[in-house]
């Protein structure tokens, strides 16, 4: 919590330095501050006083001290894998995609794709569940269509109950969002910049290496984080797909506010709740940092 | 010649890729919700099916009311907040940027646990308590298409030449801003009510019954419905952006055409 806050502090600090002859408060964005500070602050700055209060209500850290033990910490490392093995691979394959589009496509299909992507995208969670189990079950067209071919996906061990099924199901939408978050940064490289390199002599692979890798790499970092973040904290289509054989921290952290588990560990919900949120910052900070970077090239 | 090589074996390596990756899926899926009865032939019994379940239709308009509500909300609190931004409060866009960005970072299941203990009693039990949450969940999108739609007007022309004849601010607001950047505007407004009619996490966390969180419950009395019903919401969202896209591109070019010739 005390991550997320430091940067719009920091921020603002230096903004108002700039113009503090005539500090005014901006009355016309109150309504967004009072709503945000409403629904996203003060939810937050709640379960943060209650990961620290103990059942008799004094203050103590014991409640976090399970994060770093046994079951908890195990589905932390493994949603912490999840997020980076389908960020990963989904900002390979976004990005290959996003590079085809933006070179390629006209106008007119470029928006069409880029629709395409944004439902892709957004079509995680529990109708992705389904297409994957249609997809991948082992009922479906497609893996009875493999084992006529004498591939036997399932004889080998595979089943989208899996940590590798997960990571399966994940790249159906990771990926589209990359296309969505990377493409803008691939369109703003500048014809200018090529020409210049071979005007000067370089090669393609020059320019690929001396001048868009290092344009583009705090863009892909950037979209890399953000891609994790979503992976990392993912529930609808985890909860619609694993039946407890693989624990992540978003079902947990589910199952203990249903209620589900035991009921008396609500502190503990609270304290990985914040956990998550902890992680999330990590990803975060270094996304803005990466926004920052990347936001040098586009004046 | 070698450049020609080169790029027509990106586009085939991309297309087999993408075949591999989503068509054939989403092919196999699209034969499977319409295997016929006991599995046998095909046709469109699991289209069907969803419509004669109880419930179907007060679950589906629940959910098209909350996902209107999102909009508009949306549209409401973040139309004049952008505005504001473009104009004299540009120094705060920046904090504004970073609070947008925030719902898409933090674990939606972290924000759960957040309402459950922090909103007050009479919100828990209104509709309104997911509204407002689909509005915060969809900030992040919805801010970058207004930021990007306003950017795209002369703001300031428009809001100077409103003002100074007269116009009040919320005059200004739906009579100038609105009608010039109606297509930022519109596409903000059905992201919000999209996500507000898929949302599954907010929703089940804190007990509400919405078309989402039926289907899944639903969904364990017959696999192929619900994957005939997946497959069908998936058609359909793509047709409806496509469209979309299709017609405010020809608005688009028609805009530049009229621009040219006047």
């Amino acid at each position: 919590m005390s991550l997320t806050n430091t940067v719009p502090e920091s921020e603002k600090t230096r903004e108002l330095g700039n113009s503090r002859r005539k500090f005014q408060f901006p009355f016309p964005l109150l309504p967004f501050f009072l709503f945000v500070g409403f629904f996203l602050v003060w939810p937050l700055s709640k379960v943060l006083i209650a990961s620290l209060k103990s059942n008799n209500e004094s203050w103590t850290f014991s409640n976090y001290t399970p994060l770093f033990h046994g079951i908890y910490f195990h589905a932390f490392v493994t949603s912490i894998r999840i997020g980076v093995v389908t960020a990963l691979l989904g900002a390979l394959i976004g990005a290959l995609f996003a590079y085809v589009i933006d070179a390629y496509a006209g106008p007119r299909l470029t928006s069409i794709l880029d629709s395409i992507a944004a439902v892709f995208a957004n079509s995680g969670g529990v109708p992705l569940a389904f297409t994957f189990l249609a997809s991948f079950g082992a009922n479906a067209g497609l893996i009875k269509l493999l084992k006529s071919l004498g591939w036997d996906l399932y004889a080998e061990g595979f089943s989208i109950f899996s940590f590798t099924g997960i990571c399966a199901v994940y790249i159906f939408f990771q990926a589209p969002l990359m296309v969505l978050v990377f493409k803008p940064a691939l369109s703003g490289l500048r014809k200018e910049w090529k020409e210049a390199n071979t005007s000067l002599g370089g090669s393609p692979w020059t320019y690929i290496r001396r001048v868009a890798i290092p344009i583009l790499f705090p863009s892909f970092i950037g979209s890399f984080l953000l891609l994790f973040a979503g992976g990392f904290s993912a529930y609808a289509t985890a909860r619609a797909l694993t039946v407890g054989n693989v624990p992540l921290i978003p079902l947990i952290i589910g199952d203990l506010i249903n209620g589900n588990v035991i009921s008396d560990k609500t502190h503990l919900g609270a304290s990985l709740a914040i956990g998550a949120i902890a992680i999330a910052a990590v990803a975060m900070s270094g996304y803005v940092w990466a926004q920052r970077k990347s936001s040098q090239w586009r004046r | 010649m070698k450049i020609n090589l080169s790029k027509y074996s990106t586009i085939g390596l991309v297309s087999l890729l993408s075949l591999i990756i989503f068509v054939i899926p989403y092919s196999a899926s699209l034969e499977y919700s319409l295997r016929g009865k006991f599995g046998k032939g095909h046709d469109l019994t699991n289209y069907l099916w969803i419509f004669h379940q109880e419930g179907f239709l007060s679950h589906l308009s629940l959910s098209l009311e909350l996902g209107l509500l999102a909009g508009l909300l949306n549209l409401v609190l973040m139309v004049p907040t952008a505005t504001f931004l473009h104009l004299s409060l540009q120094r705060y866009k920046s904090l504004v940027d970073f609070i947008c960005i925030l719902p898409l970072m933090i674990p939606v299941v972290s924000l759960a646990v957040g309402a459950e203990y922090a909103m007050p009693s009479f919100l828990q039990n209104s509709q309104m308590e997911l509204v407002f949450f689909f509005v915060i969940l969809a900030l992040p999108f919805t801010f970058r298409v207004l930021d990007s739609a306003l950017s795209a007007i002369p703001l300031k022309t428009l809001v100077e030449a409103s003002r100074s004849l007269g116009a009040s601010w919320p005059a200004t607001i739906m009579r100038v801003i609105v009608p010039a950047a109606k297509g930022g505007i519109s596409s903000a407004f059905f992201l919000s009510f999209a996500l507000g009619i898929g949302e599954y996490t907010i929703t089940s966390l804190l007990h509400w019954d919405t078309f989402t969180t039926w289907t899944v419950d639903i969904s364990q009395q017959n696999v192929l419905g619900s994957i005939a019903l997946s497959t069908f919401s998936f058609l359909f969202a793509i047709a409806l952006l496509v469209t979309i896209a299709l017609v405010s591109s020809n608005r688009k070019k028609k805009q530049k055409e009229l621009g040219e010739t006047s």
